[in-house]
């Protein structure tokens, strides 16, 4: 396929997929899914070429598409693959494809949601690529409504509350991020060009700039608003409610996926856009991090519903990506960024996290729903001897609990210890913070592990579901293990596509920063 | 062969000995999950094959190793060297044997010879300096002549170059000696120690920064894989008899009970067993191998979740996941020091790497160890300033990118050692972190051999050794410390508690603290030396307790049993090498020979005792003691000194600490601890073998359905007892000592005074040792008779009733039986006060954050009410464009949703318009 054509055939077809759903007959229901799994993985294999054809040594955009959308504003069609973006890109076909597998739990209304869902996946992808902010800020919202009908509809219990709680935080945070573009946007001679924003933020642009306040009043905007999506400390509330009541597949693609648009956000936008900005805030980008790891991790550890902790997990997991993200230091003296191969490090990490925890939370919450699909409840302390009930369960599950936990040759480790090790450099005693994070996180995961797979027998309702798992679930629960190990022992898959792309945002950010802090030398001066 | 091949012949077998049982675990868990009974020993079967392979590989590479590096010179010119240095020493001191006084007498002279040794301090460390610099001198004038040596004194420049003080005394003959060899024969064979390292693959490349799977291979290395893979091989053989109730489809678990409090059912998981094994082999040797610190840290987490796998195998007893969970834990806490070191050193110096042999070719970046020391092992230390310099690796300072020496500051260069030893603690189960280990014995008792003597446990003190250099004086003596206090706190407990595995769990604990406290102060050598005879008594001990305890029907309590040496000779027998051996016991002034003709009277005696009564019931212990004698009398062993190997490597730490505390006076703790746990080591260990071999039976149901175990079981006891009791002959002349002491670090050849910034420490050299040796052996030996004698007396002989004893020290004894209450206040400081911290996060975002919005949202309803009021009573008829777009959007979701949604929709609309307005007033742009 000519490759101007193929990014946007992989934002389409989800989309065209849900639209031809409706030829189906509402009781086709077995057929429909057949269908919807189809057009996934047709997907997934198109973003597999994708990733084929991507040439890692290029740092820049792959693979561009850019056409006319509104002339009038400016707003233009743009969508392109790096290296930052096409892990994600990656991870969003994968875990869609995966969740959609898992979705045979769903039996009200699968019509409906198969079209959601579908439209959901559109949207994510569209994030992804998105090479121009009104477009990217409209796959956001794009993306923001079916997620909240999937909640809603198909949730659990006090699935009204949940879904409209993640609604309006996210919208809240989509606010917070229009006002933002629209400061760029009067500020850059009227673009939502990212890629020529960020020339402008980094002050490569005669006649443009964004000053360090207005660096630093976006950079704070969007900040919220991707911290609300990723979430970070005290921005999280939304998680638990929204994971708990969302049903299984949603929930992995909330973990796996959603939350990454928050650490994508950042670096895609918050960071070229505001070199300033980002780094007059890194250290609260640091310190929110740290504590969002021990908050989480703390609070996971108080909780009894299984579907909590491991969403109190994803709290404390993606404040590495907070931390690996910000750990750039720079000399006081000239402005110039010191120990940028660490910073990068941590970007990397940061980055690897994302992809690890996408695999690992998509895990830990599919086997969550194994379990809740058999006996119909969550409590931790009514579980108990499932590794003898269900042994292959089991055994998976502790697999991609591990991977969590971040234990060595699983992928959870390899971005947590990259960051934390970035992230002395930066603030010793936020990285020992961090790093005690270790401690908290085999408590709370050993714990969870033995009040519900260890034991002599279950102490739950309905013993008499227990049933073996099937090979559908198990064959979903393989592939994430089969990722997270190969992630673990072998992570240069992933940063070796990176890196690239990283290295040269360092590079950019670091002159862009010293730019726009010049700036302000020169113009004070005046 | 040169270099470059025997270093890729040895990475091959290693690489080999390693991936194997890797393999093993991966065949063994899905064939073993998809099998269709569980009757088969099939997973045995592999993973012995595995590990013995492994073993076979590391032997040949060992061999590889002795053949062409030519090891076997060295050896003997070592061992002559140190029988020299014995004999010169024993002629200036009086003769052995003259009784008590006389030992005083010779501590006297021992103070005296301290003081002049004192005096002539600063003058003997500059004779020192000019030695090293002769001596390094020679190195430069040797290398070029011969490029086959020079390629291998680069490719260890940290033992090549090392200003051996033993070495230094000696220099001119032994240099002209090795140079002459060398032009004799260079082309053909190599002298000298040589170390491999290499990359099998890379992990992560940022810039410059690059972290690598990769090997780091010395004599450590080929010692350790030797050790581990034998012992893993005979307790996996062991295993295949001890675990055989597992062969079955419905295996009743006897300690843990179903609600209704029935006995577990459950099928048998055999094969799951020799899988955990199996990847708890591939994790260990992993970290052995491991080329970088990175590297250890990640085999370093796997083997302790191997040992969780492990420890609460029995996953339906809550005892045994509980006790697997605090392992993991108590591990992690030490762990996030590890990785707090990690984080010093990868920032301070970039790299993980250990060292690079291959300077030379100079695109090589130097690894750790060459950047902290200089070739001669000291620190380039400012002390004004508080900072380290780094070196090069090739004699000079490392520049930074201004061209400026690079430095770190000297307290982070302390942090990072902690940081590390950290982990050591928690992984080694040293105080404070030491509760876990004597938890652990809730696994099967052939993980506790393998996981908890031989091999886990160790990786604390293993890499304490490998990461020596990186370890400043301050850190050295906390670990010193920690050692100490670690050895006596675990012995004192090992003492009343009465569960088998028990006693020999803490016994454990206090051994590997035997092993830091060596290396802290200064004894390299003898630390790693007892880890290595350690490994080897104390697995047949544990075997030996694996034996016993299947005999009497997984019956664990002491007091139960007795006079099972009519029962289970071999095992009883087995056992009793082991017990001497940690004991320490010898028997001064005589040989291996001497015992051997003893045993062959003995023999003899008995064959004509049941000649004369006309039966054959002694033969088997005839034979036995024939073959035994014959062994001892005309073999190599004949003339060695009587003594097993825990014998030697406990004296070596002892000599260490005596000289030790001479020279710092001020550390006296660190000499009277480890000869007091000497005596209450003998006590606690013959207490063991006494209570439950001899005497009278105190259970006669257990004795009478005691039996003897089969050969799968018995077979490794003998193999096992057969290295426990010769592994270490010859003590520090002999081989395993020499061979250890080829890796030792270059700091450790080098007599250093006054070093540290903050602390003032004299740090013992080899010669000190050795002069310290013959009274510091003594003294361990009356310590351990003592022990030993005691023990026989209550519980031998029975002569004194232990209850006596118990009853009238009734507060020290309820003291050490609840294990110095470590437990209780852990539980009180950590354990509730977290989950009061975890409940109160959880909280937080109930009754803070959400109620937080819940209050704006009724907030916002009533504001809206107001507004709704306020339009129809004084703006009738006009809608509010504002209250129009609540309503619509209100409406339309008004089919889904409560009414909260109108609320929420509401307050966002305000909050949005709000911030806009007040964006858009400040910053028109």
């Amino acid at each position: 396929m000519n490759s101007e054509y193929l990014i946007p055939a992989i934002v389409a077809l989800p989309a065209l997929g849900a639209v031809a759903i409706n030829i189906f007959n509402k009781a086709q229901e077995d057929a429909m899914r057949m269908f919807a799994i189809a057009v996934s993985a047709v997907t997934f294999f198109l973003t597999l070429q994708v990733w084929v054809n991507f040439d890692s040594t290029v740092a820049g955009m792959q693979m561009v598409t850019d056409w006319d959308w509104i002339a009038n504003w400016n707003i233009r069609f743009k969508v392109g693959v790096d290296g930052i973006s096409l892990p994600l890109v990656m991870l969003t076909s994968g875990i869609s494809l995966l969740a959609l597998m898992a979705s045979k739990s769903i039996t009200k209304a699968v019509k409906g949601y198969l079209i959601l869902f579908l439209l959901l996946e559109s949207g994510m992808l569209g994030v992804f690529v998105s090479l121009d902010f009104f477009l990217f800020y409209i796959f956001w919202e794009v993306m923001l409504l079916p997620m909240y009908f999937l909640i809603g509809i198909w949730g659990g219990p006090r699935r009204e509350y949940a879904a409209i709680k993640f609604f309006l935080y996210t919208l809240v945070g989509s606010v917070l991020m229009l006002i933002a573009m629209l400061m760029f946007y009067f500020n850059s001679g009227r673009s939502f060009d990212l890629l020529y924003l960020a020339r402008v933020g980094q002050g490569l642009e005669q006649g443009y700039g964004f000053d360090q306040t207005t660096q630093l009043i976006a950079f704070i905007l969007l900040f919220i608003g991707f911290a609300i999506k990723l979430p970070a400390f005290p921005f999280h509330t939304w998680l638990p409610d929204a994971h708990v009541e969302a049903p299984t597949p949603i929930s992995m693609i909330l973990a796996g996926v959603l939350l990454k648009m928050g650490g994508y956000g950042i670096i895609r936008i918050a960071f070229p856009l505001c070199p300033y900005g980002a780094q007059t805030a890194a250290w609260a980008l640091v310190a929110i991090g740290a504590w969002s790891i021990i908050y989480g991790a703390f609070a996971a550890l108080a909780q009894t519903d299984f579907k909590r902790l491991v969403a109190y997990s994803s709290v404390s997991h993606m404040g590495y990506v907070l931390i690996g993200m910000g750990v750039w230091s720079i000399s006081e003296a000239t402005g110039a960024g010191v120990n940028l191969q660490y910073w990068q490090m941590g970007l990397n990490g940061a980055m690897f996290q994302m992809i690890a925890h996408g695999v690992s939370s998509a895990g830990m919450f599919f086997m969550v729903g194994v379990i809740y699909d058999r006996v119909h409840h969550r409590d931790l302390n009514k579980f108990g001897g499932l590794i003898g009930k269900m042994p292959l369960y089991g055994g998976l599950s502790i697999g991609l609990f591990f991977a969590g936990l971040g234990l060595p040759g699983l992928c959870g480790f390899i971005g947590e210890v990259f960051v934390v090790l970035s992230s002395w450099q930066y603030s010793k005693a936020l990285a020992i913070l961090a790093a005690s994070g270790v401690i908290l996180t085999a408590g709370y995961i050993l714990w969870a592990i033995q009040r519900v797979y260890l034991g002599p027998e279950y102490k739950g309702p309905h013993p008499e579901a227990i049933t073996p798992i099937e090979p559908r679930e198990a064959a979903i629960a393989s592939i994430l293990l089969i990722f997270a190990i190969w992630f673990g022992i072998y992570p240069s898959t992933m940063l070796d596509v990176m890196d690239g792309s990283i290295a040269e945002l360092v590079q950019s950010m670091d002159e862009g920063y010293q730019r726009v802090a010049d700036i302000a030398a020169v113009s004070l001066n005046q | 062969m040169d270099y470059q091949t025997t270093g890729e012949t040895i990475k091959t077998l290693l690489t080999l000995a390693w991936l194997l049982p890797l393999l093993g675990f991966a065949v063994e868990i899905f064939a073993g999950y998809w099998q269709r009974d569980r009757l088969s020993k099939a997973a045995a079967q592999m993973a012995v094959g595995c590990i013995g392979l492994g073993f076979l590989f590391s032997s040949w590479a060992l061999m590889t190793y002795v053949q062409a590096t030519g090891w076997n010179e060295r050896y003997e010119h070592e061992s002559a060297h140190h029988k020299e240095l014995v004999a010169a020493i024993e002629e200036g001191k009086p003769l052995p044997g003259h009784g008590h006084h006389e030992e005083g007498h010779g501590d006297g002279h021992h103070d005296d010879a301290h003081h002049e040794h004192e005096e002539g301090h600063h003058e003997e460390k500059h004779h020192d300096g000019e030695h090293k610099a002769e001596e390094s001198e020679k190195q430069t004038a040797i290398t070029p002549k011969d490029a086959a040596l020079a390629q291998f004194a680069i490719a260890d420049p940290i033992a090549a170059e090392k200003p051996d003080s033993e070495h230094a005394e000696h220099a001119e003959h032994g240099h002209e000696e090795h140079g002459h060899d060398h032009e004799e024969d260079a082309e053909a064979k190599h002298e000298g120690p040589a170390v491999f390292s290499g990359v099998y693959y890379r992990l992560a490349k940022f810039g410059d920064l690059e972290i690598n799977i990769e090997y780091y291979i010395d004599t450590l290395t080929l010692v350790m894989f030797t050790m581990v893979t034998f012992i893993a091989t005979c307790i996996h053989i062991f295993a295949m008899g001890y675990m055989s109730d597992e062969l079955t489809d419905e295996y009743v678990d006897h300690e843990a009970h179903y609600a209704n409090g029935k006995h577990v059912h459950r099928p048998g998981r055999f094969y799951k067993f020799f899988a955990f094994l199996s990847l708890f082999c591939f994790s260990m040797l992993g970290l052995v191998i491991a080329g970088n610190i990175f590297q250890v840290f990640v085999f370093w987490e796997l083997v302790g979740v191997c040992s969780y796998f492990l420890i609460g195998f029995y996953v339906e007893r809550k005892s045994a996941s509980t006790a697997a969970n605090k392992a993991f834990i108590m591990n992690r806490v030490g762990d996030f020091g590890f990785l707090i070191g990690l984080m010093a050193i990868w920032t301070t110096f970039g790299t993980f790497k250990f060292a690079e042999p291959d300077l030379a070719h100079a695109d090589k970046p130097a690894g750790l160890f060459q950047m902290i020391r200089t070739p001669g092992g000291e620190l380039d230390v400012d002390e004004e300033a508080g900072v380290v310099y780094l070196q090069d690796g090739h004699g000079g300072r490392l520049k930074n990118d201004e061209g400026l020496p690079a430095s770190m500051p000297y307290w982070l260069l302390v942090v990072a050692g902690l940081g590390v030893f950290g982990g050591c603690i928690g992984k080694s189960a040293q105080f404070p972190l030491q509760t876990w280990l004597p938890d652990a014995m809730e696994g099967p008792t052939p993980v506790s051999a393998l996981v908890h003597s031989a091999t886990m446990v160790a990786a604390g003190v293993y890499l304490a050794g490998r990461f020596y250099p990186m370890f400043t004086p301050e850190v050295l003596l906390v670990i010193a410390y920690v050692g100490a206090i670690t050895l006596f706190v675990a012995a004192t407990i090992a003492m009343v508690v009465t569960d088998l595995k028990q006693v020999l769990a803490y016994s454990t604990i206090s051994q590997l603290g035997y092993m830091m406290l060596g290396l802290g102060i200064f004894g390299w050598a003898a630390g790693l030396f007892h880890l290595v005879t350690h490994a080897f008594f104390k697995s047949l001990l544990f075997l030996c307790s694996g034996s016993v305890i299947a005999a009497c029907h997984h019956e664990q309590e002491m007091p139960k049993m007795g006079g099972l040496i009519r029962k289970l000779p071999i095992t009883g027998s087995a056992m009793l090498v082991g017990v001497i051996a940690i004991a320490g016991l010898s028997v001064p002034g005589v040989s291996f020979g001497v015992i051997g003709y003893i045993l062959l009277i003995l023999g003899l005696l008995f064959a004509l005792f049941d000649i004369y009564k006309r039966e054959r019931t002694k033969l088997p212990l005839v034979a036995t003691l024939v073959v035994v004698g014959l062994m001892l009398s005309y073999t190599g062993l004949a003339n060695a000194k009587a003594a097993f190997s825990g014998f030697h490597s406990k004296d070596a730490i002892v000599a260490t600490a005596l000289t030790y505390f001479k020279m710092n006076p001020a550390h006296l703790l660190l000499f009277i601890l480890p000869l007091i746990t000497a005596g209450l080591t003998a006590f606690y260990m013959f207490r063991l073998w006494f209570y439950t071999f001899l005497g009278k039976p105190r259970d006669e149901h257990l004795y009478d359905h005691c039996h003897e175990s089969p050969l799968v079981m018995t077979g490794p006891l003998v193999a096992l007892s057969v290295l426990a009791a010769i592994c270490a002959v010859g003590g520090e002349g002999g081989k395993l000592f020499v061979m250890l002491s080829e890796s030792a670090p270059a700091m450790t050849h080098a007599v250093m005074a006054g070093v540290g910034s903050t602390v003032s420490l004299n740090l013992p050299g080899h010669i000190d040792v050795l002069t310290n040796h013959s009274s510091a052996g003594n003294l361990a030996t009356i310590a351990a008779v003592t022990g030993t004698l005691i023990a026989f007396v209550i519980y031998g002989l029975g002569l004194i009733n232990p209850a006596d004893i118990k009853s009238s020290l009734k507060g020290v004894h309820s003291y050490l039986s609840h294990k110095w209450y470590f437990d209780e206040l852990y539980d009180t400081m950590f354990m509730k006060p977290a989950h009061i911290v975890a409940r109160f996060c959880a909280a937080i975002d109930k009754y803070v954050f959400d109620a937080f919005l819940h209050w704006l949202s009724r907030a916002t309803l009533w504001i809206s009410k107001w507004d709704r009021l306020f339009d129809e009573k004084f703006v009738d008829g006009l809608v509010n464009l504002l209250g129009a777009a609540t309503f619509r959007v209100g409406g339309s979701f008004r089919k889904l949703q409560t009414g909260q949604l109108r609320q929420y929709v509401m307050f966002i609309a305000v909050a949005v318009v709000t911030l806009s307005v007040v964006l858009f007033v400040w910053f028109p742009h």
